[in-house]
């Protein structure tokens, strides 16, 4: 021992290493944002161009019903993550769209939420919803089923 | 709103198959098998001040203000779409939208009622969602019928809306239009009014293409086309005695395209008219422009200008007939967004109105605004 810091043995030091990278693995696959929907829900699949133009509010049909799509306000880092690899806007782009939108067509804008609890009671609720989650957390809500992966963590 | 007693019968049988047809339409619609309702009420208030400088008629300077709400009501249920949209100010209220739609495919539309015309860019683009709009002035172009606008802004009848999406992202939107155009009193055009509906309005047909590059931006290129036959009420003033009707054929063409900082609007729109008085014809042609560059200096501030002009419109006599409308602006500005959803803005311009004769009435402008969008 040398100025009063303990040395870990270089075994020591390997396990630990193997440990962290293990749980670093398991934490980088839940860091995933999925897209839900209802478990009873009618929607199987939407392609990319669909799901942006649910979450304006644009007509997306599915059994001849409109999708609607529920944000989340709760989340920053979710949100960000929604803007950038989702919607490719800017928060002040999308706020202006989806104004324009109701504004000239009388396009029903997205319903907002504040947590995933209450994302996952409208969208059981709804005959065609959908919204996003942290996988972990969709994983643990038996009200809703992933149908796609909108982000997958570095 | 002045009564035309000349085309009573028309107008009446006009009002009751516009009725028959809206009626059509909601019963068309399917009954809603899973009651999703969704209603929704935008606010859009803004306050105005505006100062007038001159050196030629010193007379009608003088300070202005403007206070005005825009209520936006809509229901969508299933494949139903209900629009209502009243503007109120301290100068006129008046139930500005009123329509009804049924989706008849994901991408497809047909519309009933009263709703702005989609070969006035600016009205079909902002409506009266001022906060919206960068400026706080509206193009002379673009300006509203009872603003001296040069061109309808309401019309009321059917609108088929189709989008096609293209290879890449990219969209196709057709627009066509057929209603009731507005007639001309005093020294505007009057569009019909569904409270205070009135008799001897002609014909409107419109149409309208844009091509988006990626069809959820806000970036698209279009041509519009638009044919209005106006009745004028030749006893409302003594500019329009002996004169029966107006024939106004317009072709236009506009572009708003986004890049990361910067924003060009510009609209161009030939005009056609032929004006038939007692006993003669009077054919007149002129194009008016605009061009609207805006750059996001940051998040919050915005830089913009815009110059208004036109080419065989100085002697036009039909531009004659509306003094008030904005011939000519060269106009610099800077808006300031703040607090999510709320923008102070300044204008400065150079602007020349038609003036009651060929000569224009050139002055001043400085204005302010706060505008908002609730909630």
């Amino acid at each position: 021992m040398e100025c009063g810091v303990p040395v870990i043995p270089r075994r020591r030091q390997f396990l630990l290493a193997l440990v962290l990278t293990l749980f670093m693995q398991t934490s980088w696959a839940d860091r995933e944002v999925v897209l839900v929907t209802g478990k009873d829900s009618a929607v199987s699949s939407l392609g990319a161009l669909d799901i942006r133009k649910a979450f304006l509010g644009i007509a997306v049909l599915v059994d001849g019903e409109p999708v609607r799509a529920i944000r989340r306000r709760d989340d920053v880092r979710l949100n960000e993550i929604f803007l950038q690899s989702v919607m490719a806007m800017s928060q002040k782009s999308y706020d202006r769209r989806i104004l324009s939108l109701a504004l000239k067509y009388g396009t029903p804008r997205p319903d907002q939420v504040d947590d995933a609890a209450e994302l996952a009671s409208l969208l059981e609720r709804s005959y065609a919803g959908i919204g996003y989650m942290w996988r972990a957390d969709a994983e643990n809500e038996d009200r809703v089923r992933i149908i796609g992966v909108l982000w997958r963590g570095p | 709103m002045t009564k035309l007693p000349r085309y009573p019968v028309r107008g009446s049988r006009r009002l009751a198959v516009f009725c028959a047809l809206l009626l059509a339409v909601l019963l068309w619609a399917p009954e809603p098998v899973h009651a999703d309702v969704e209603q929704d009420f935008l606010l859009f208030p803004s306050v105005d001040g505006f100062e007038r400088f001159s050196d030629s008629d010193p007379a009608n300077d003088g300070f202005s203000d403007h206070v005005m709400v825009d209520f936006l009501y809509t229901l969508n249920s299933d494949r139903f779409r209900l629009l209502a949209e009243y503007f109120w100010s301290n100068k006129e209220s008046e139930l500005e939208r009123f329509q009804a739609a049924w989706l008849i495919k994901d991408a497809t539309t047909l519309w009933a009622g009263r709703f702005h015309s989609i070969s006035n860019y600016w009205a079909s683009e902002f409506h009266h969602g001022v906060y919206l709009q960068t400026t706080i002035s509206r193009p002379g172009l673009d300006q509203w019928e009872d603003d001296s606008g040069p061109m309808p802004s309401h019309i009321t009848g059917l609108e088929f809306d189709q989008q096609f999406e293209l290879r890449g992202g990219a969209g196709l939107r057709l627009g066509l239009v057929a209603g009731l155009a507005p007639t001309f009193a005093g020294s505007e055009l009057v569009p019909y009014d569904l409270i205070n509906s009135s008799s001897g309005h002609e014909n409107a047909y419109e149409a309208r293409l844009i091509y988006q590059p990626e069809m959820l931006s806000r970036s698209q290129v279009g041509l519009s086309a638009a044919r209005n036959e106006i009745a004028v009420d030749s006893s409302s003033s003594p500019d329009l005695a002996n004169l029966d009707n107006i024939r106004q054929v317009t072709v236009g063409v506009f572009i708003d395209w986004e890049w990361p900082k910067w924003h060009l609007l510009t609209n161009w729109v030939y005009f056609d008219i032929e004006m038939d008085y007692v006993g003669a014809r009077v054919k007149d042609d002129f194009v008016l422009a605009y061009v609207q560059a805006e750059y996001d200096a940051s998040d919050k501030w915005t830089l913009f200008a815009r110059t208004e002009f036109g080419f065989d419109e100085d002697y036009s006599p039909y531009l004659r007939l509306l003094p008030a409308f904005v011939a000519h602006r060269h106009m610099l500005g800077a808006r300031w967004d703040f607090a999510d959803s709320q923008a102070l803005t300044a204008e400065i311009a150079d602007t020349s109105t038609q003036g009651d004769d060929f000569s224009h009435d050139n002055f001043k402008e400085l204005r302010f605004q706060w505008s908002a969008v609730f909630p």
